[in-house]
């Protein structure tokens, strides 16, 4: 070797971060990578998380339920969003996709072409759509709850940005119910009322205790399984499937649109829960049985109050749509399968 | 457009309060992760109220926006040489910047995630939501500005690579950021992190070097952190509504004490790193103003005000806070000089004449308590001994803010050590405010150790230089050293330099 050649290598600018090269990514790391990469550098430092005394309160919680978990792999930092969001890709998608509800809105606030709604039909989207806020809202709470508990900044960031687009559905649910109370009556925007039927209403009961057990589901791995392998698959499929079935049945075209639209976040929601799955499944095999585990305990009790919910629609099902439950049912089943937890997958 | 206006359907979408009944409030709002609620009803934190309003929709068109903004300037800079034509010292200023900041924006988001679980009211946890996606978006911006300068420059590669490195800076800006916020319950985060450190102290570093690198015309740095500072002045605004609240529920102490303990951490860590980046490291000509005056004005007038607004009080070492002021980052900035090869920028000594003069003018009696050292330093460099300019004996390092303890003649710095002894260990303060942190809560701090203690309790092997150099994540490509190569002092006497000019 020469010495110019020499000079030039010793010169040679780095291509990316000594972390990222250290990680063995050979390629030209892409943007999503140099933006998210091995950011949560306090994962398994030593001896603590965080520079306070071991038995601070937050050291001991993050040792016992994030270092501590069953569910682990060595190496977070290999887990890849399949769809690479960063958080610029992300608003941008978004601000589209709320321009589309805008223009949904808009055609709808234009009149025109839209069919009286039933009075009894308003009673429905009361007593499930609108009070439907709350148990998002618990979904966006246990996607925060997951977010800041992640062991690598890839897997936050998806938790992030679910907790997003559950803000998202919300705030529409709630323009709806203003929007619905100008026609139908006030208490449609009342937050009391709708407290209520939250609160009281023998349907939502079974759905509120798994939703409020969700909330203390702190284990890094139960977190994980129970919020975006059961509860919330199991949720979505009734209050996005189910209930854009019953809509468009009932010629509430504006709900079906924008249930429709919520489908795409909740579909990219399972695409992340699914790479999850099987990257820690690829890392370290008896991941499989540990999120099988707590997918066998939370999946009975959600199904059943899932269920129970269902008795809020059942007379307004479609009769040849087949069965409720069935689409639920299909809808759930092919989630695991994709994640191969199915029991019958059990190797 | 929709035609209902946000105000019409805001309250449905933040009102989601509901009372617990299938699990205790205990259970799903843990007191060692919640934080000091007092004796309050859950529901009395229902009444919580941002003082700024946003919808889902209008927040991702506003970020979109900005976003479009930073990338336009980020590419035009990008066709320039400007980067190029930077003065060193204003580097070192921006490097020092990414490594300390750009990864503990992500442990904001965290923090700000943790205030979306276990906030008291949904409309707190909504704005915690932002204030997450918020971070998220610094951390990545700054990311993306640090790698495009990789190539020209491998100091840069701190900004990713500083906290996982065992560095003295790092460790001090860990341990402040875990205090304030990412090892804190909720209620204190909301008081520590978005009103001691967002609403008062990060104005400093951002609007500071904003104003700065204007002036210089640093457009990109520039562009990038203003762009930053508006996400935050809105997600700022938790604390106030928080802090009302422990008010009205009877918990004023609880409330001083936690600004008390917030705001000096963060005194230390800003006076550390945008002290010298205002005062020494930005060329003289585009000092928009010194760092005293920029404390003066968004910290004892501004923030102070506010706080007082609130019914609070100034924190009771005030006097020390005024005493410091004055020396205490010149003293740091000096440290970090002398110990320039343990950080990833090259400090500028920033000490020629004309930088003395404005020195003097903006800090009287800064000749009389900094003059002779840096006399002696420069002597040093125009006799050659570079070498000897360089530290070798550690320092002690502060069991709170792990900042070096100076002594400085005719200041609070100015006593025996300051020590205490808690389950057989000595630990030993910097200031008064800081062994006051630690002993009204020992068993918060009990046990941590400072980069020298990791050295001297056997942590750091082998317990040589290069064993701590290696801790410290230091490679020799990286290495600071003098910004200006030492002309500042060759050239001062010209007539004596000999040969210490690169
Ligand atoms: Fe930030
Ligand atoms: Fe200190």
């Amino acid at each position: 070797m020469s010495n110019a050649e020499t000079t030039r290598s010793a010169r040679k600018a780095p291509k990316t971060w000594s972390q990222l090269s250290a990680a063995g990514v050979r390629r030209k790391p892409s943007e999503y990578e140099v933006v998210t990469h091995n950011l949560i550098y306090h994962m398994d430092k030593s001896p603590t998380p965080f520079e306070l005394a071991a038995s601070a309160p937050l050291n001991a919680w993050y040792l016992r339920y994030r270092e501590g978990s069953t569910f682990r792999v060595d190496d977070w930092n290999g887990f890849r969003d399949p769809h690479r969001l960063t958080y610029h890709s992300y608003v941008s998608q978004q601000n589209q996709r709320e321009i589309h509800l805008d223009a949904i809105v808009d055609r709808f606030e234009a009149g025109g072409d839209r069919p009286p709604l039933s009075a009894d039909w308003v009673a429905v989207l009361e007593r499930v759509y609108l009070t439907s806020r709350y148990s998002s809202h618990v979904l966006q709470m246990a996607a925060m709850y997951l977010a800041q508990l992640s062991p690598s900044s890839y897997v936050a960031n998806c938790a992030e940005f679910q907790a997003g687009d559950e803000m998202r559905r919300i705030q529409r649910s709630a323009y709806r119910a203003k929007s619905l109370s100008l026609q139908f009556g006030e208490q449609l925007a009342d937050t009391q009322a709708t407290r209520r039927i939250w609160e009281d209403d023998e349907a939502w009961q079974p759905l509120r205790k798994v939703l409020e057990e969700l909330l203390i589901a702190y284990d890094l791995g139960e977190a994980f399984a129970a919020l975006n392998l059961v509860v919330k698959p199991l949720h979505d499929a009734f209050f996005i499937n189910v209930l854009g079935v019953v809509a468009q049945a009932e010629d509430d075209e504006e709900l079906a649109l924008m249930l429709d639209d919520f489908r795409l976040d909740s579909d990219r929601n399972n695409d992340w829960s699914k790479a999850l799955v099987a990257y820690a499944v690829s890392q370290r095999p008896e991941n499989r049985d540990v999120l099988a585990g707590w997918v066998e305990k939370w999946r009975p009790q959600t199904e059943a109050a899932i269920e129970a919910a269902s008795a809020m629609l059942a007379d307004r099902w479609p009769a040849d749509r087949g069965d409720m439950g069935e689409l639920v049912a299909e809808t759930y089943e092919a989630l695991l399968s994709d994640c191969g937890l199915l029991p019958t997958q059990a190797v | 457009m929709p035609q209902l206006r946000r105000s019409d359907w805001y309250d449905i979408a933040r009102d989601m309060n509901w009372n617990l009944r299938y699990v205790s409030h205990e259970q799903a709002f843990p007191p060692e992760i919640v934080g000091p609620m007092g004796d309050t009803e859950p529901a009395t934190w229902w009444k919580w109220d941002e003082p700024y309003k946003l919808s889902y929709r209008e927040y991702v068109y506003n970020q979109v926006d900005k976003d479009a903004g930073v990338a336009a300037v980020g590419a035009a800079i990008a066709r320039s040489n400007l980067f190029d034509q930077l003065d060193e010292g204003w580097k070192g200023a921006i490097k020092a910047h990414f490594g300390a900041v750009t990864v503990s924006e992500g442990q904001s988001t965290l923090a700000e995630s943790r205030m979306g679980r276990f906030g008291l009211a949904a409309a707190w946890r909504n704005m915690a939501l932002y204030g997450a996606l918020d971070e998220m978006r610094h951390v990545q911006i700054q990311l993306k500005v640090a790698h495009s300068l990789l190539e020209k420059d491998p100091q840069f590669d701190w900004a990713h690579k500083a906290y996982h490195t065992g560095n003295w800076a790092i460790i001090a800006a860990m341990s402040h950021n875990d205090e304030l916020f990412l090892g804190s319950d909720v209620i204190s985060t909301a008081i520590q992190l978005t009103f001691t450190f967002e609403t008062g102290f990060t104005n400093l570093q951002f609007i500071g070097m904003a104003a700065d690198a204007m002036e210089l015309g640093d457009v990109e740095f520039g562009a990038l952190i203003s762009s930053i500072q508006t996400d935050e002045a809105r997600h700022a605004q938790q604390g106030e509504p928080t802090l009302k609240l422990l008010l009205e529920t009877g918990q004023k102490d609880l409330a001083q004490r936690l600004i008390d303990v917030s705001f000096w951490r963060a005194w230390h860590l800003f006076a550390t790193l945008t002290g010298p980046s205002l005062d020494y490291w930005t060329p003289l000509e585009h000092r928009a103003m010194s760092f005293k005056e920029f404390m003066e004005e968004w910290i004892i007038r501004q923030f102070m005000d506010q706080l007082e607004d609130l019914g609070l009080e100034k924190p009771w070492y005030w006097d020390q806070f005024l005493d410091e002021l004055d020396w205490y980052h010149h003293s740091e900035h000096a440290g970090i000089w002398y110990f320039r090869n343990t950080v990833w920028w090259n400090p500028d000594a920033g000490v020629s004449d004309s930088e003395r003069e404005w020195l003097e003018a903006k800090y009287p009696g800064w000749t009389e308590k900094f003059g002779t050292l840096w006399d002696t330093i420069g002597e040093s460099v125009r006799a050659d001994k570079v070498d000897a300019t360089f530290g070798k004996t550690l320092p002690i390092l502060c069991n709170t803010c792990h900042l070096p303890v100076f002594k400085i003649p005719g200041t609070t710095s100015d006593c025996e050590p300051r020590q205490s002894v808690h389950e057989e260990r000595t630990y030993t303060f910097c200031s008064e405010p800081c062994q006051w942190i630690f002993d009204q809560s020992p068993q918060r701090y009990v046990g941590t150790k400072t980069l020298i203690d990791r050295l001297t309790m056997g942590d750091i092997q082998p317990p040589t230089i290069e064993g701590i150099l290696e801790y410290m994540g230091i490679t020799p490509d990286i290495a600071g050293d003098d910004a200006a190569k030492y002309r500042w002092a060759t050239e001062r006497q010209p007539q004596l330099a000999a040969g210490a000019a690169a």
